[in-house]
């Protein structure tokens, strides 16, 4: 797994590439709570975390995913973008779709 | 060794009610499409070669009872929910054929329905049977003989015939019952609960509910990897999706199938058995629980073996 993090003036984008299961959900975890104090600490900033670099994660990495929303509290918001089809069934069969704003895709900064 | 199940609903027995049969007989009419069957073996066939389990069979609606067969001279048994008193008539059945009237029984935790069958035990009754009750829990023997007080049952617990002993076990220290090897895992839930894992000539069995992964607490998972590594079956609490155990069912001290699928594949085990249905379920939303369990498997899967996703229900039997 290989993480970017995209700094604008109005949001950060990280990247996760490759696959988050239990061989690397930790780095992953590690690189969202980094962004999401990063977000907090520009003023809360959005986190939108681009899953079009991502195969697929499995219950490790969402569960990342919610220790990073709780780390975000009221203070950042994140978004999911872009899962491609299998992320797309992994968020639904989870339910994590239900917990998380999903868009199809990085929309255009504001 | 053989895995049957008598019971495999979560937190209270259920039971279907008329609208549910009058639908799944109305979808199984429908399939028929008017068809004429010469008698009721024919209509049986068409059915089982037709209809979904959800029309066709049933979960069931009994709470956790799960009869692991395989004990020389003995029979072994995982908690006893309302499906024990099925298993008690069953089990009178086979002494009768011969079986020795000894019962081992394999307690999880002591909340009311892993115990609730216990007072409809027939065997309990009868002063040739000997139960062993095994456990991780030193205040067992109180569980079981508070909930046969009178204020909640006639039949005090002292007016019991068999002969019956508690063993209390560490865990992660293996012992022998009848020749299958079992050993204790602690789980987090109230008041603490237990998994068990049987195994005889290099056959393994996981027993594994009312246990919660906690989000904040993963590396602890590694345990149940090796617990459950390589197992030919492991039995796993998937009450919830992973969504309502990190949101509103957090701390209710229950799993999810998706937790209980990475766990398989991370210990390398061959079958899973979706266990402890959530009792507000209907037979369509088990199925459909089913449906997503298999399918993320096959999304997760990556480069390893099949893991076989089986969905428990009330009289279901695995070869192991």
């Amino acid at each position: 797994m290989d993480w970017e993090l995209k700094r604008s003036a109005t949001r950060l984008v990280g990247e996760p590439r490759g696959r988050v299961d239990e061989t690397t959900w930790e780095a992953f975890s590690q690189a969202l709570t980094d962004a999401v104090r990063e977000a907090a600490a520009a003023g809360g900033l959005p986190l939108v975390v681009d899953l079009s670099g991502l195969d697929y994660m499995s219950s490790r990495g969402l569960r990342a995913l919610t220790m990073a929303k709780r780390e975000a509290g009221d203070a950042v918001h994140i978004t999911l973008a872009a899962p491609n089809d299998r992320m797309r069934e992994i968020l639904a069969i989870s339910r994590y779709d239900k917990l998380f704003k999903v868009t199809d895709a990085v929309e255009p900064e504001a | 060794m053989r895995v049957r199940f008598w019971g495999t609903r979560g937190s209270l027995p259920v039971a279907q009610k008329a609208g549910a049969i009058q639908a799944k007989i109305a979808r199984a009419l429908v399939a028929a499409g008017g068809q004429v069957f010469a008698d009721e073996a024919q209509a049986t066939a068409f059915a089982k070669a037709n209809l979904d389990f959800a029309t066709f069979g049933a979960y069931g609606g009994a709470t956790s009872c799960v009869e692991i067969e395989g004990a020389d001279d003995a029979y072994i048994v995982c908690d006893m929910g309302s499906g024990l008193r099925e298993f008690g008539i069953d089990a009178f059945r086979r002494c009768a054929a011969g079986h020795a009237r000894v019962f081992h029984i394999f307690l999880s935790h002591l909340h009311w329905d892993h115990i609730m069958g216990f007072p409809f035990f027939g065997p309990a009754f009868d002063p040739g049977a000997t139960i062993v009750f095994h456990t991780g829990h030193p205040d067992a023997e109180q569980a079981l003989r508070r909930q046969q007080e009178e204020i909640s049952f006639p039949v005090p617990f002292d007016w019991l015939k068999a002969k019956m002993s508690f063993e209390v076990h560490q865990v992660a220290q293996p012992f022998e019952v009848g020749g299958v090897t079992v050993t204790l895992i602690q789980q987090h839930h109230s008041h603490e609960s237990f998994g068990y894992q049987f195994v005889r000539d290099g056959r393994s069995v996981i027993y594994s509910t009312d246990s919660e992964h906690k989000l904040d607490n993963m590396e602890s998972e590694a345990a149940f990897e090796a617990f459950f590594a390589d197992a030919d079956l492991v039995i796993c609490d998937t009450m919830y999706s992973l969504g309502d155990t990190v949101s509103l069912k957090q701390d209710w001290g229950h799993s999810s199938n998706i937790v209980a699928i990475d766990l398989c594949h991370a210990a390398g085990a061959k079958r899973l058995a979706l266990f402890h249905h959530e009792p507000t379920y209907a037979d369509e939303d088990i199925q459909r629980m089913h449906a997503e369990s298999v399918r993320y498997e096959e999304l997760v899967r990556a480069d390893r073996p099949e893991l076989e996703v089986l969905c428990a229900y009330d009289g279901l039997e695995v070869e192991i």
